[in-house]
């Protein structure tokens, strides 16, 4: 069904608006602030029809957060709601606290972003779940206890009466998401609004998470709010998506109309910035250029005119209203209350027709400036004739069995060693010249202490590092110096790794003053330097709290080549970046190693965004290799069962495939490090060894840890019954 | 729990032991105990402070001294920390260090809880009031009479608060509060209810001078607890359960922003210590604030470590309940 469709049977008046349980019309939240009024969200409105689940999707700032606390009621004394929220008829907009306590958790329940702080930490599990149902029914606490312990059982949580007397602190993240899925579905509310509700989570703690609250769904027939910056995540669980920018709703529809057909550039733009599992690597991402705009300084027409390149003089005068188009490709009112609805904020999104990303946003006119003019800055030196786009054979980086335990001390005075949290346990690796290396797992998998290893920024316990034949291991930290130059970090956090202190221009040229390099020069480099990374080289007397985080993680790489480094470490640099805004820095990131000749170790969780820049892929589990090869070998025909099921769990941005396709679900929770299981590591949450071993053939994943070797699919894997899956 | 406990107490000792090894050097270190009597006029006889000297254990060396001074073995039975012994005075032969510190210790802890009690509790509310009405004008008057507490030093608002006192009881014409001594005496052989006036006369403004300090500094303390757990995402969580306002406040929010208050109070036991000093001496108590001040005009190098070693232990001892009731406040560290 089309949106066409819709509207005429919107003109036939053949809507049924009785299984509406929630309608949210022209909500706006402004908040006072010392800068004046800040119009957070604006003219919201939306429908729920009972059992159907909507997305929100919207990167940081967007209001997406903010309109659903504001239908909860719990936002601060400070912010002023407007608009009406009906939930079952009822409004609860302007509710009084008294009133709205009674609504909160019976008919409309929240899930937060965090679990692990989501929690109080002093009361047990089950009295947290026991006094959602108390808040609303007259039970005794022994029935509400038993509820609660049904509503674990639901939830997937194993062990539900022990976990029931349990502190939130001895529980995983992925268990305490479950617990607050749980204390959601108490009261079997019509309503479950989910914040963010697995973006705290490994992949594959995820893939369980939206499974328990799934079930969650099936139990209560609770509608579902699901707001998220994770397009894949929207594609699989909604029925219908709503894009939020700037405060308001941009572009609402069913999932399949928004993501294969968008009518609002910036729609069409986050599909293309986002590097995806199931599209041709050598493309490149076309992001949106800019940055989304600050709330105290909102454009005059169209919040989004400033980054679009369809923008017109229109769109920078007048804000466009949320309409579909119809047979004529004229832009028409439709009902927001018709599931099928397709309409967009977008005076010409009849023009959008079925443009690529690439088309629209072509990726050689970023506002950022990534131009070609790099070679007065160059100076890596290194292989300048080589061909630009083929790595190198020379390993410029080789670790061999690398070992580093962290020991556990006692409480007690004497802090005696009681044990070793095994964090990095014999793992080898090669990086070449020129080349980007992966290093993938969940978090706790030793891929960030191997980044430091390597680096020697922490004590190894044994194992070896060469850097061009030098023993890296073996050096003193004084003979380490010069060498550092050579190797350099860029970190993850770029709110956290600059100091607030400092000028941009001090930050970049910190290294060369500590290696007393670039006197009376240094301030030519740092211009040259944030050139080079695509910013205004006129900066530089600015601080980062002035920057964005995009341009904050562009200061850190530039840093990181202030002394023309052959090899960059960086530690998850795009995951605390919004999808427009990574896309930008991805494509630095494969520029400058184009044009300086850089090695990456990049070091990350997202498989997604490894797919698209690394040559060579090495995923790591519990402080072991268990699968290496390169990008295509292990994505196109991974052969180990942790690797099979890492990739099936990332989401799909495309609500087609990633609700057809084969997945390979892991349960349970990565062991602790101090204590691995025996044997293969992974055999206590592998699918493979629970469902398609035999006894005897388990025998050997329990008593042998497998060696990372080549078993026939042409790539080494560490599994003993290793076996090729394609999953793309 | 218990070898949580058990491990906390032994704990406790090697500091205990640390303080009384620091207490005796530093004490020893300090001065002559028989200075005064060295340079009196007309000078003694020679033999007078030679038998001062040795009734004193001024003959022996440090570390038999300090031996000594713990054990009592090879004394005159008048010394021994470990058998209840504080040891000679040099204020005279008959002055029974424990005997005086065990009358006063009565008078000081009367005063020492009564501002604690009333430091706590007012704090706890202060801080609880302006967290919830963070940024009102309650939230800024408040604030500042917290500050303006922690910045006026103790003697001179305890004469204030004397001169306060005396000043209401002249405009009313009655002895209402009581401005100078403990009250001990008067309390003889009053009816139950008399001596509760009759305390409530003498402990009304001491109390208020010596809770002063501690209160605008927990005070702020709890604000600023409270103020984070409020905006904690479980206090969030609990009101999207749906639970009322004051069940959220009382049984989320404050239950868990009291826990870091236990050390501030427990580390702050120390300041109430120094607290009593002053503010016996200005109301004359003859409480153990007023033994230290008797002892250091006295030289009594043995009556100092015993006032010493007391309020050490009483703050040692403070942390190690602050230590235990964080256990049982927060499960997080029970376990560990």
């Amino acid at each position: 069904m089309t949106a066409t469709d819709a509207t005429n049977r919107e003109r036939e008046g053949t809507v049924d608006r009785d299984d509406v349980v929630l309608e949210v019309d022209d909500l706006s939240v402004t908040f006072e602030s010392d800068d004046g009024p800040l119009r957070a969200v604006r003219e919201v409105s939306y429908v729920l029809r009972a059992g159907e689940a909507l997305g929100i999707v919207g990167e940081s700032g967007s209001g997406k957060s903010v309109t659903s606390m504001a239908i909860m009621g719990l936002l601060p004394r400070n912010a002023r709601v407007s608009g009406s929220a009906r939930l079952l008829g009822q409004q609860i907009v302007g509710l009084t606290d008294a009133q709205i306590s009674k609504v909160r958790g019976e008919k409309i329940a929240m899930i937060f972003q965090d679990p692990l702080t989501s929690l109080n930490p002093v009361y047990t599990v089950g009295y947290q779940i026991a006094e959602a149902v108390l808040a609303h029914r007259n039970v005794s606490k022994a029935k509400a206890m038993e509820r609660a312990l049904a509503l674990l059982e639901l939830v997937g949580i194993p062990h539900p009466e022990q976990r029931l007397r349990q502190y939130p602190h001895e529980l995983s993240g992925g268990m305490r998401q479950r617990v607050v899925i749980a204390i959601a579905m108490a009261n079997e509310p019509d309503v479950i609004i989910a914040d963010e509700p697995t973006t705290a989570l490994d992949v594959t703690v995820q893939a369980q998470v939206l499974e328990a609250l799934n079930a969650a769904r099936r139990e209560t027939g609770a509608a579902l709010v699901l707001i998220t910056h994770d397009l894949g995540v929207v594609a699989g669980n909604v029925d219908r998506v709503a894009v939020m920018y700037g405060g308001r709703i941009v572009e609402s529809g069913p999932v399949e109309e928004v993501f294969y057909r968008p009518r609002m550039p910036y729609a069409l733009g986050l599909l293309g910035s986002l590097p995806r599992l199931d599209a041709d690597r050598s493309e490149r991402l076309t992001p949106i250029t800019g940055t989304p705009p600050s709330l105290n300084a909102m454009p005059a027409g169209c919040s989004f005119a400033p980054r679009c390149p369809m923008a017109r003089q229109l769109c920078h005068e007048e804000e466009p209203l949320l309409l579909g188009v119809d047979e004529h490709g004229e832009r028409v009112s439709t009902a927001v209350a018709h599931p099928a609805t397709h309409s967009a904020a977008c005076h010409f999104s009849a023009d959008l027709g079925e443009s690529s990303p690439a088309d629209l946003f072509s990726p050689g006119e970023e506002v950022s400036g990534e131009s070609d003019t790099v070679e007065s800055v160059g100076g890596g030196g290194a292989g300048e004739e080589a061909a630009p786009d083929l790595a190198g054979d020379e390993p410029i980086l080789t670790v061999t069995d690398l070992v580093k335990n962290f020991p556990i001390r006692s409480k007690g005075l004497l802090r005696r060693k009681i044990g070793e949290v095994q964090a990095v346990s014999g793992i080898s690796l090669e990086l070449r010249e020129r080349e980007t290396l992966a290093l993938v797992g969940e978090s706790g998998c030793g891929k960030s202490t191997t980044a430091r290893l390597l680096l020697q920024l922490i004590q190894r316990t044994s194992g070896e590092v060469h850097y061009q034949g030098q023993p890296l291991h073996a050096l003193t930290p004084r003979q380490m110096r010069p060498l550092r130059r050579d190797l350099q970090l860029v970190f993850q956090d770029p709110f956290a790794s600059l100091d607030p202190r400092m000028t941009v221009a001090d930050i970049i040229a910190e290294p060369l003053r500590i290696h007393r390099e670039g006197n009376g020069s240094a301030r030519r480099r740092v211009g040259e330097l944030l050139e080079l990374v695509g910013l205004d080289p006129e900066h530089g007397s600015r601080y980062p709290h002035e920057f964005s985080g995009g341009q904050r993680q562009r200061i850190g790489v530039a840093r990181a080549l202030s002394l023309n480094p052959r090899v960059l470490v960086l530690d998850e640099p795009v995951s605390a970046l919004d999808v427009s805004i990574q896309a930008g820095v991805i494509n630095l990131l494969e520029d400058l190693q184009e044009e300086l000749g850089l090695s990456y170790l990049f070091v990350s969780h997202d498989l997604s965004v490894v797919r698209h820049i690394a040559d060579r892929v090495a995923v790591m589990y519990l402080g072991r290799i268990v699968e290496t090869g390169t990008t295509d070998q292990l994505f196109g025909a991974p052969a180990h069962p942790y690797t099979q099921a890492l990739i099936s769990a990332i989401p799909l941005p495309d609500p087609v495939k990633e609700r057809t396709r084969e997945r390979i679900i892991v349960t349970g929770d990565v062991p602790s490090p101090a204590d691995p299981p025996s044997g293969c590591r992974f055999r206590t949450r592998c699918p493979k060894f629970a469902n398609e071993l035999s006894d005897e053939e388990r025998i050997r994943c329990v008593e042998e840890p497998p060696e990372l070797e080549e078993r026939g699919s042409g790539h080494r894997d560490a599994c003993h019954y290793s076996e090729v899956v394609e999953l793309i | 729990m218990l070898v949580y406990t058990v491990r906390r107490v032994l704990g406790a000792i090697p500091v205990l032991l640390l303080a009384s090894v620091l207490t005796f050097v530093l004490i020893d270190l300090s001065g002559d105990p028989l200075a005064d009597l060295r340079v009196m006029q007309p000078p003694p006889d020679p033999e007078v402070i030679q038998l001062q000297s040795e009734r004193l254990y001024l003959d022996r060396s440090m570390p038999e001294r300090y031996w000594l001074w713990m054990t009592g073995v090879g004394g005159n039975g008048d010394i021994g920390l470990l058998q209840g012994k504080f040891g000679p005075s040099t204020q005279s032969a008959t002055y029974d260090i424990g005997a005086n510190i065990a009358e006063r210790l009565g008078v000081t802890l009367r005063l020492v809880g009564a501002a604690m009690v009333f430091a706590l509790g007012l704090a706890i509310l202060t801080g609880v009031v302006s967290a919830m009405r963070q940024y009102s004008k309650l939230d800024y008057t408040l604030t500042f009479v917290g500050f303006l507490a922690l910045a006026m030093p103790t003697f001179w608002f305890a004469g204030i608060v004397q001169q306060a006192g005396v000043s209401f009881n002249e405009l009313v014409g009655t002895q209402f509060f009581a401005t100078v001594g403990d009250g001990t005496y008067q309390a003889q052989g009053l009816s139950p209810w008399g001596r509760f006036t009759n305390a409530l006369a003498y402990m009304t403004l001491p109390t208020i001078v010596l809770m002063l300090t501690s209160f605008a500094s927990w005070s702020r303390y709890q604000r600023t607890s409270m103020l984070e757990v409020l905006n904690s995402d479980y206090v969030r969580l609990a009101r999207a359960k749906g639970l009322p306002n004051r069940v959220v406040v009382r049984r989320h929010a404050l239950r868990t922003a009291l826990i870091p208050l236990t050390t501030v109070v427990a580390v702050g036991m120390a300041a109430i210590i120094d607290g009593t000093v002053l503010t016996e001496r200005v109301f004359q108590w003859r409480g153990l604030g007023e033994f230290f001040i008797q002892a250091v005009t006295a030289n009594d190098s043995f009556a100092l470590m015993a006032w010493l070693m007391l309020s050490g232990t009483t703050v040692i001892l403070a942390n190690l309940i602050a230590d235990l009731l964080y256990g049982v406040l927060d499960p997080r560290i029970r376990y560990e």
